[in-house]
C-alpha cells in the first residue's frame, strides 16, 4: 500500500464515503479512507435512513437538507441502485395544538420553496389509510424519503474504490502530526501523509479532534429501532417514526437517549417504541418484531453540521453532522469543491467550527 | 459448498454472494451482514453463523477463535407487537417530529 496521498479522510460512514466519491469523480490525486472499524459499522449502518427535509428547522437548514435530497435521484443514476425512495414524508399529529405549529411551518416554508401541506384528519386518512384514525391531522411534504443505508455506503464505497480511492480499514487513527506542508497520520497498521487531512469521524469526531488539538463539539445520542418480519406493502409514505423498506419490513423508531457510545437496546425504550408504533398504525400490533437496534447519532452541541476548513491549520477540514445520510449527497459535493477550488457553489459559513469557538 | 450453495436461508444468500464482500475487504460476520443481508432474517443467524465463520477462515485465514461472533439482537425469537406493548400514549424516551418544531413569537424559529 502507498504511504503518501494528497488527500486522507478518516471515517468512511455515509459523510466520509460521500466526500472519498465525489473527491474521486473529480480528481485523480490519490485518496486514502481510514476506518477504525469497517464502514457500516456504526452509525450509518444503524439508522432508519430517511431522507428528511419538511419539519427540519430553522428555515435555512431545512433549505440546506432540501438541496441535498434533491441530488438523490441523480446520485442513485451514477452510483447505482441504492433503494431511494422519494415517497414523501409524512408527520401525523394527534391534538389540536400541533395543527398551529403545522400551519406556521407550512407558511414560513413556502417562502423557501419547501411546499407542505397540512392535511385534515380525512386527508391524512385517505393518504395513509392503516393510520389511526384517531390522528388529527398530519403535514405532509412530497420531497421526503428513504434510502436503503447499507446499499448507499456500500455503493459510495465502490464507486470510489473504482475511481482510485483506496480504503484501509480495521486501522485506527492513533496520532496526527501537522508539518510544514503535509500531515503525519499515524495508525496501527503504520504512517501516512497527505497535503490534505479531512476529519468525518462522525460520532468520534470529538476524539479525532483532540489528536490536532481541536474541539469538534459532537455529542452521542442514541436512538432505538424494532424491525418487523417482511409484510405486504402498505404504508404509502415515510412516516416520522416509522417506514416500510423494500423487502417489506416496517422500521420503527424515533427514541433519544444521551447514553454516551452505549449501544445496548433496553426493554423500556422497546416498549415505548412499541406503544408508538401501535398509536401511529394500529393494525401493526399483529406483526412480529424481529430484532431490535440501536445506534448512535452524532450529534453537534447547537445540533447543526460542522462544515469547512479548521481555522488555524492549513488544509485541514471537518465534516461532522447529524442527519448525516439526508445531507451526504450535498457535504460530499460541496466538500469536493471547498478542496479542489478553495470555495463552494452554495454558502457553507454558517456551518463553520469558528462558531464554537466564542 | 460451491458458488450456488444458499448459505443463508432466511435471506436466500449465496456462497458467491458472501465471497465477494469478503474480497472486497468485510471480514467479520456482521460487516457481512450489513453488506448482503446474511444472517438478518428471523433466524437471526442461528442457522448461516458457521457456515459463514468457515467461509470466513477460509478466505482470510483468519483462526477460528478470533472470528467474532454475529451480534445477537433483542427479542432473540420473533414476537408480536401487541406482545411488547404496553398501550400507554405517554412517551418519554420517544419523540414526535411535531415536538421538535418550535414557535417563536408565534412563528418558526
Amino acid at each position: 500500500m502507498d504511504r503518501s496521498y494528497e488527500t486522507i479522510i478518516i471515517g468512511g460512514g455515509v459523510v466520509g464515503s460521500s466526500i472519498a466519491y465525489h473527491l474521486s469523480e473529480q480528481t485523480k490525486e490519490a485518496v486514502l479512507v481510514l476506518d477504525q472499524k469497517f464502514p457500516l459499522s456504526g452509525t450509518s449502518g444503524s439508522t432508519q435512513a430517511w431522507v428528511w427535509v419538511h419539519n427540519k428547522t430553522p428555515s435555512w437548514y431545512a433549505e440546506f437538507s432540501m438541496y441535498s435530497a434533491e441530488l438523490y435521484s441523480y446520485l442513485s443514476k451514477k452510483i447505482g441502485d441504492v433503494e431511494f425512495k422519494r415517497t414523501g414524508g409524512l408527520s401525523p399529529f394527534f391534538n389540536e395544538a400541533d395543527r398551529e405549529k403545522a400551519v406556521r411551518l407550512a407558511e414560513a416554508y413556502e417562502q423557501i420553496g419547501i411546499k407542505i401541506k397540512v392535511l385534515s384528519r380525512e386527508e391524512a386518512l385517505e393518504k395513509e389509510p392503516f393510520l389511526n384514525p384517531d390522528v388529527v391531522g398530519a403535514t405532509y411534504s412530497a420531497i421526503d424519503g428513504n434510502v436503503n443505508p447499507f446499499r448507499l455506503v456500500d455503493r459510495y464505497m465502490r464507486a470510489a474504490k473504482k475511481n482510485g480511492v483506496q480504503y484501509s480499514t480495521y486501522n485506527k487513527v492513533t496520532e496526527i502530526q501537522k508539518m510544514p506542508g503535509k500531515f503525519i497520520v499515524v495508525s496501527e497498521k503504520g504512517e501516512f501523509s497527505c497535503k490534505n487531512l479531512i476529519l468525518a469521524g462522525g460520532t468520534w469526531s470529538r476524539e479525532l479532534g483532540k489528536l490536532v488539538d481541536v474541539n469538534i463539539p459532537i455529542n452521542q445520542l442514541r436512538g432505538q429501532i424494532l424491525v418487523t418480519e417482511p409484510l405486504k406493502p402498505f404504508l404509502n409514505y415515510t412516516i416520522s417514526g416509522l417506514r416500510q423498506a423494500f423487502n417489506g419490513e416496517v422500521l420503527i423508531g424515533y427514541s433519544m437517549e444521551q447514553e454516551g457510545f452505549n449501544r445496548a437496546t433496553t426493554l423500556d425504550v422497546i416498549q415505548e417504541t412499541a406503544n408508538m408504533a401501535v398509536h401511529y398504525v394500529p393494525s401493526l400490533k399483529k406483526a412480529k418484531v424481529v430484532r431490535a437496534f440501536s445506534g448512535i447519532r452524532a450529534m453537534p452541541e447547537d445540533g447543526f453540521p460542522i462544515l469547512g476548513k479548521i481555522p488555524g491549520v492549513e488544509n485541514l477540514y471537518v465534516a461532522a453532522t447529524h442527519s448525516g445520510v439526508t445531507l451526504s449527497p450535498l457535504i460530499g459535493t460541496l466538500m469536493t469543491e471547498l478542496i479542489l477550488e478553495g470555495e463552494t457553489s452554495i454558502p457553507i459559513d454558517r456551518y463553520s467550527i469558528s462558531r464554537f469557538a466564542k | 459448498m460451491d458458488k450456488s450453495t444458499i448459505i443463508c436461508r432466511c435471506e436466500e444468500i449465496s456462497y458467491e454472494e458472501i465471497e465477494e464482500v469478503l474480497t472486497n475487504g468485510a471480514t467479520t460476520f456482521d460487516d457481512i451482514k450489513r453488506l448482503t443481508r446474511c444472517g438478518m432474517g428471523p433466524c437471526q443467524s442461528k442457522i448461516c453463523h458457521s457456515l459463514v465463520a468457515s467461509m470466513i477462515h477460509e478466505k482470510t485465514n483468519t483462526p477460528y477463535f478470533q472470528i467474532p461472533l454475529p451480534r445477537m439482537r433483542m427479542p432473540l425469537s420473533p414476537i408480536k407487537l401487541e406482545t411488547l406493548a404496553t398501550n400507554s400514549t405517554s412517551f418519554s424516551s420517544v419523540k414526535s417530529v411535531m415536538d421538535e418544531v418550535e414557535l417563536e413569537d408565534g412563528k418558526v424559529r
